[in-house]
């Protein structure tokens, strides 16, 4: 266990500190805004002890939010080491803007979004698409979602495995990935992320729809795969 | 509505509620499935939100960076001054020393590197104490008496800063005008001071 950015890297103790911050620009959500699924309330005391530079309430802060950050980070990269510096990041960054937070829209609601704002930022560095049309039309995934019309459809049953849906979801392309993310995992609507994603809301749709397509296709053949394994045994 | 027209309608109207997917769907059971499966994914998709936890190790960097940013102020509580200045107090007077120890380590490693020169390369030899012995033992104790739960973690960082060091001393002992070799060696001490500090944050009432 290291202590990423700091201990893993030898000689390069001042990683963390050189860890680029966001910019503001395009993409950059981390205004407080009001968010429908963001309603759940936050003790004010320790967001002001937070403010006041109280360890004890940034932990309890981190401990709060620490999952819904990291699986955020972590659907969005499909890497853990990544996703643990960018939720590091993410926590980072709101720490040092803690004392600008005045309560007018939910905690949770600024913290997602500056945690989105930060994966963002890291995929668009890394040179990611985060939405890319040609994606969707160069790669024939049109191709592999119609050609699933009147194939031998084995049902969902109704139900689907967290681990299973987890891992078909890491293997989607990014910018499937990213859409679906936020709007089936996350709640946001299409605007937002059209918003967030610099794309049109058009755009999301279309991208959002071919990923649950691409996941059922996944999902399927998983299924296939394990009932063709235990017939075999 | 022909299944291929339906498939691209999904995408506007994802549940399959206009008239003219509800009067497809009732005839055509691959699209009714489909739509079925499509709705089962959405409704795990929200299982996913929470599902995974982050390794100890993320908030003990953030603490660290938050700690070297001066972001974290001491926020020192009235507690018992008796069961302060008893419970444990060799311990933390120890760690107390071996940090101090490391900083002066440090600070001896600068004050060298603002004055040595090519004709002065001996004068690095002089021994700088072994990072392995410098109460390692106390502050493992000091965390297992007051954080348990982040031993492992303070473990392995300190077995990783003392192999920084031994690393960076060896570079240093090669190339004793190497300004970078000097800095890392610097870094490194800074950094198992680092982790001394914590260690007596955590020990306080």
């Amino acid at each position: 266990m290291l202590i990423p950015g700091m201990l893993g890297k030898r000689y390069n103790i001042n990683y963390l500190s050189r860890i680029p911050m966001v910019a503001a620009g395009k993409g950059d959500l981390t205004e407080p805004v009001d968010h429908p699924k963001s309603t759940e309330p936050i003790d004010a005391e320790v967001i002001a002890r937070a403010q006041r530079g109280d360890a004890e309430a940034f932990r309890l802060l981190y401990e709060k939010h620490k999952r819904r950050v990291y699986s955020l980070c972590l659907r969005m990269t499909a890497n853990t080491a990544e996703a643990e510096d960018l939720a590091q990041e993410a926590f980072l960054q709101l720490y040092r803007k803690i004392g600008t937070f005045r309560g007018e829209s939910a905690f949770s609601t600024w913290l997602h979004r500056l945690s989105v704002n930060v994966v963002l930022m890291h995929l668009r560095k890394k040179s990611l698409p985060v939405v890319s049309l040609e994606e969707t039309t160069q790669s024939g995934e049109d191709e592999s979602a119609k050609r699933d019309f009147g194939a031998d459809d084995v049902a969902l049953a109704g139900s689907v495995d967290r681990l299973q849906l987890q891992r078909a979801v890491d293997s989607l392309p990014p910018g499937y990935r990213m859409i679906f993310v936020l709007h089936d995992v996350e709640g946001y609507e299409h605007n937002e992320i059209a918003k967030i994603a610099g794309c049109s809301v058009g755009n999301s749709k279309s991208q959002l729809h071919k990923a649950r397509m691409k996941l059922r296709d996944l999902l399927k053949m998983n299924r296939a795969e394990k009932a063709g394994k235990s017939r075999a045994g | 509505m022909t299944c291929v027209e339906l498939q691209e309608s999904l995408a506007e109207v994802e549940d399959g509620t206009t008239p003219e997917q509800r009067a497809h769907l009732r005839t055509c059971p691959a699209c009714s499935a489909l739509v079925n499966d499509l709705n089962v994914i959405v409704a795990a998709a929200g299982g996913l939100q929470e599902a995974d936890e982050p390794s100890p190790r993320v908030w003990n960097s953030i603490e660290i960076a938050l700690r070297r940013e001066g972001l974290i102020r001491p926020q020192r509580t009235t507690g018992s001054l008796a069961h302060t200045l008893f419970t444990g107090w060799t311990g933390r007077w120890l760690v107390s020393a071996a940090a101090m120890l490391l900083v002066a380590a440090g600070v001896l490693i600068h004050d060298r590197m603002q004055t040595n020169t090519v004709s002065e390369r001996t004068a690095f030899s002089t021994p700088i104490p072994n990072p392995s012995d410098l109460n390692d033992n106390d502050l493992m104790q000091e965390i297992a008496v007051n954080a348990p739960t982040m031993r492992a973690a303070y473990e392995a960082n300190l077995q990783q800063v003392n192999e920084s060091i031994r690393d960076a001393q060896a570079m240093v002992n090669e190339s004793p005008n190497d300004e970078d070799a000097r800095r890392s060696l610097l870094d490194a001490y800074h950094q198992k001071s680092l982790l001394f500090e914590l260690a007596m944050d955590r020990s306080l009432p």
